[in-house]
């Protein structure tokens, strides 16, 4: 049987374009033009790899407003095989709780699926919160922090990179995987593939299509409260610049400045 | 059967005037631009003259982005403390429009949704790699190793023709056909520009200026413009000087032309918004490659259509009208004997017959002259000197004209029979 893929992903604001407003302390994104998170990029790459070995079919699938279409068309002219916008009044205002379960509740409704890939995190709210919470509605295996995987019979084995250091791990199927960003390259769009996108068009589905109440997401339904967000001050860097010959001045500044410290012995 | 009744390569005034054209008469039109949204990569000082647009767009004046009409035209000449300019402003702009400041990145997704709008299968964000042969003949397009098939393609691709040169359609650019365009785009409020260049509201002013003052004698012409709340302010270098100079960086000379003292108040306080660099063609005739041939056309830059005689710079008109003639050739071809080399040849006699082509012709090596070192050296030299000569009360007696004028000459070095013999070619092909 084809692998069943499913790719998640989200439209942000270009971050290099938000701010912190510094008089209400919101995020004002309204000189921001719209991107693929980038971590998102590197998880459809990561499900094309395992396409390209295997044979897979490959669903995209954002749970955003309309304007994502052109997003999830560029996903399918990279080789994704179809996209699913769900689009809904209700959604609005849900946190990471609600949109899971949104979320999971559609790839239940696409059918079987093998391994569901997702960014380690947006890059406008960071939370990584929406692949965990997907695997665990789905009752999925997880796998977070990946920086490469493989499919082979039945299992995902993927390499995590963890602070201490990489961890491989081998997960039975079905399966969530959430990706770094930058751990690939993402192929490009190609021409043959953006007419065949065009033509093919995405499939909008409602909260009614994935079988959710509309009192069980949206603002109301969401745990989490925002009471204030501050602007993180710039760091002052010193600029001084050292000789590369001169590494032992290099290390004595460290130890003065305190960033490192100097051994036991 | 081919998948496209026609493919344009390239989203500019060319190719979507070209589309446009092509879906008005009911064909099947592919139009693949790289940058995505379109228009984002295109560098123009921007003053679309004349009306071409209308053959697309009956009501363009009243849908397309314009930023201000052209209502005060001005030519000056720089040297390093004075500037002469002459300014003309003319009610007369008023009723008639002769052109329309615009910014590029607006302009040309307007100009791409119009074209999806019309029917037009619009792709953005991939480039076309080559033309697809079958034998001579082109049979579509290809990218990444697909081949999209279409009866006819039209090469509107701009300035750095790859896809005509990779296919073997075109030799390469050689340096003299070619200057480097450097534009900033800087932000100012509406009334400030009001205020600064005696403008209404809706009124702007485009002007182009000789840069007699550059460091080491670098030639260059300058281009300031009037957006609605920004000005686009540039230069346009000859490559083959910037090679002859290859000290001098085209950065360089913007922040000479921006710091200038005449040009520096006119941008106080305002805020660079955008900075790019472009080709643009400068060849004329002599650099115009084959026009057409067995399924395909070369329409706008791509085919060396532009006009620049040192007081005005235009493309964006010659691509239109340009982009027009090839899809009507296209749609003249397809009613009658088919696409072939012999009917697209159709193409240059309708270029022949339109101001594109006869442009070309009637100002044929104007290039020497705007490129030469008397405007861009010796002119404005001698210019200060005469203004100065009768402006500047230094407490001496006064001269005649004449005779400051033959100061002024003779301090610049040049013997009043070149200047005749020269200023008599330059009045003859300007
Ligand atoms: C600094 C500067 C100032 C100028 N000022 C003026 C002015 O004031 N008035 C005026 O009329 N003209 C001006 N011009 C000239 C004018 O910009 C051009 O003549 C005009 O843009 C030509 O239009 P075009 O459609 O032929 O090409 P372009 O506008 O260059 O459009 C070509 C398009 O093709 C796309 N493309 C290229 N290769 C490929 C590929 N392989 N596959 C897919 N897409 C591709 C490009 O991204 C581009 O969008 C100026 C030019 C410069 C550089």
């Amino acid at each position: 049987m084809t692998l069943e893929l499913v790719v998640l992903i989200k439209v942000v604001p270009d971050g290099k374009e938000v701010f912190v407003d510094p008089v209400n302390f919101t995020l004002n994104r309204s000189m921001a033009t719209n991107v693929l998170n980038p971590a998102d990029e590197n998880a459809l790459e990561a499900a094309l790899k395992i396409k390209d070995e295997h044979g897979a079919r490959i669903t995209v699938m954002t749970m955003a407003p309309p304007f994502a279409e052109p997003f999830l068309l560029e996903c399918m002219s990279r080789g994704a095989d179809q996209a699913v916008l769900i689009s809904d009044r209700a959604v609005a205002g849900s946190d990471t709780y609600p949109t899971s379960l949104t979320v999971a509740a559609a790839i239940k409704h696409l059918g079987k699926v093998d391994i569901v890939f997702a960014g380690e995190k947006t890059s406008d709210s960071s939370t990584g919160h929406v692949g965990p919470g997907v695997a665990e509605f789905l009752e999925a295996e997880l796998a977070t922090y990946s920086r490469s995987c493989r499919y082979e019979d039945g299992f995902v084995i993927a390499e995590r990179e963890l602070e201490e250091g990489v961890e491989v791990v081998k997960i039975p199927t079905p399966a969530v995987v959430t990706v770094i960003t930058d751990s690939n390259n993402p192929r490009r769009a190609t021409l043959r593939k953006k007419l065949n996108a065009q033509k093919k068009g995405i499939i909008v589905w409602s909260l009614q299509d994935v079988g959710l109440p509309s009192d069980w997401v949206g603002l109301r339904s969401s745990p989490t409260v925002v009471k204030k967000m501050l602007p993180f001050p710039a760091i002052e860097r010193k600029g001084k610049v050292i000789a590369l010959d001169m590494i032992d001045d290099f290390v004595k500044e460290l130890v003065d400045s305190g960033i490192i410290k100097r051994g036991g012995n | 059967m081919s998948e496209f009744d026609a493919i344009v390569v390239g989203g500019g005034p060319a190719g979507t005037s070209a589309a446009m054209r092509l879906a008005a008469n009911k064909l099947n039109v592919l139009l693949v631009e790289k940058a995505d949204p379109p228009g984002s990569k295109n560098v123009s000082g921007g003053v679309l003259w004349g009306n071409s647009l209308s053959g697309v767009m009956p009501d363009w004046e009243k849908t397309a982005p314009l930023e201000r009409y052209v209502k005060s035209k001005g030519i000056g000449f720089l040297t390093k403390d004075s500037s002469i300019d002459i300014n003309f402003r003319s009610t007369k702009f008023n009723e008639t429009k002769t052109g329309y400041t615009v910014l590029r990145t607006k302009l040309d997704q307007f100009l791409n949704k119009k074209a999806k709008d019309a029917g037009v299968t619009v792709v953005t964000g991939v480039t076309v790699d080559r033309l697809a042969f079958e034998g001579k003949k082109v049979v579509g397009v290809e990218q990444d190793g697909d081949i999209i098939t279409s009866d006819a393609v039209i090469l509107a691709e701009g300035a750095n023709p790859r896809v005509a040169i990779d296919s073997g359609i075109r030799p390469p650019l050689k340096d003299e056909d070619v200057a480097i365009g450097v534009k900033e785009v800087i932000k100012l409020p509406e009334k400030t520009i009001n205020d600064r260049f005696n403008l209404r509201e809706k009124e702007g002013f485009a002007g182009e200026y000789v840069l007699g003052f550059l460091d080491g004698g670098v030639e260059a012409g300058g281009f300031l413009y009037t957006n609605k709340d920004s000005i686009s302010l540039g230069v346009v270098i000859s490559m083959k000087h910037l090679r002859e100079n290859n000290k001098t960086y085209s950065y360089d000379i913007v922040e000479q032309f921006k710091n200038h003292p005449s040009i520096a108040p006119l941008l106080e306080d305002g805020k660079v918004d955008e900075y790019s660099a472009r080709m643009v063609q400068e060849g004329g005739l002599a650099s115009i490659p084959k026009l057409y041939g067995n399924g395909y056309m070369i329409a706008g830059d791509a085919a060396g259509f532009s006009f620049s005689n040192g007081l005005i710079l235009q493309g964006m008109n010659y691509a239109i009208a340009s982009g027009i003639a090839a899809a009507d050739t296209v749609v003249e071809a397809k009613a009658g004997s088919g696409i072939s080399e012999q009917s697209l040849s159709r193409y240059e006699e309708k270029l022949m017959n339109s101001f594109v082509l006869r442009d070309m012709h009637t100002f044929k090596g104007i290039g020497d002259i705007t490129w030469g070192s008397l405007i861009h050296q010796k002119m404005p030299g001698v210019l200060e000197k005469v203004m100065l000569g009768l402006f500047m009360e230094d407490g001496e007696p006064k001269k005649h004209v004449n005779q400051i004028v033959k100061e002024a000459l003779k301090s610049s070095g040049l013997k009043s029979s070149k200047l005749l013999l020269e200023g008599y070619r330059m009045y003859k092909r300007m």
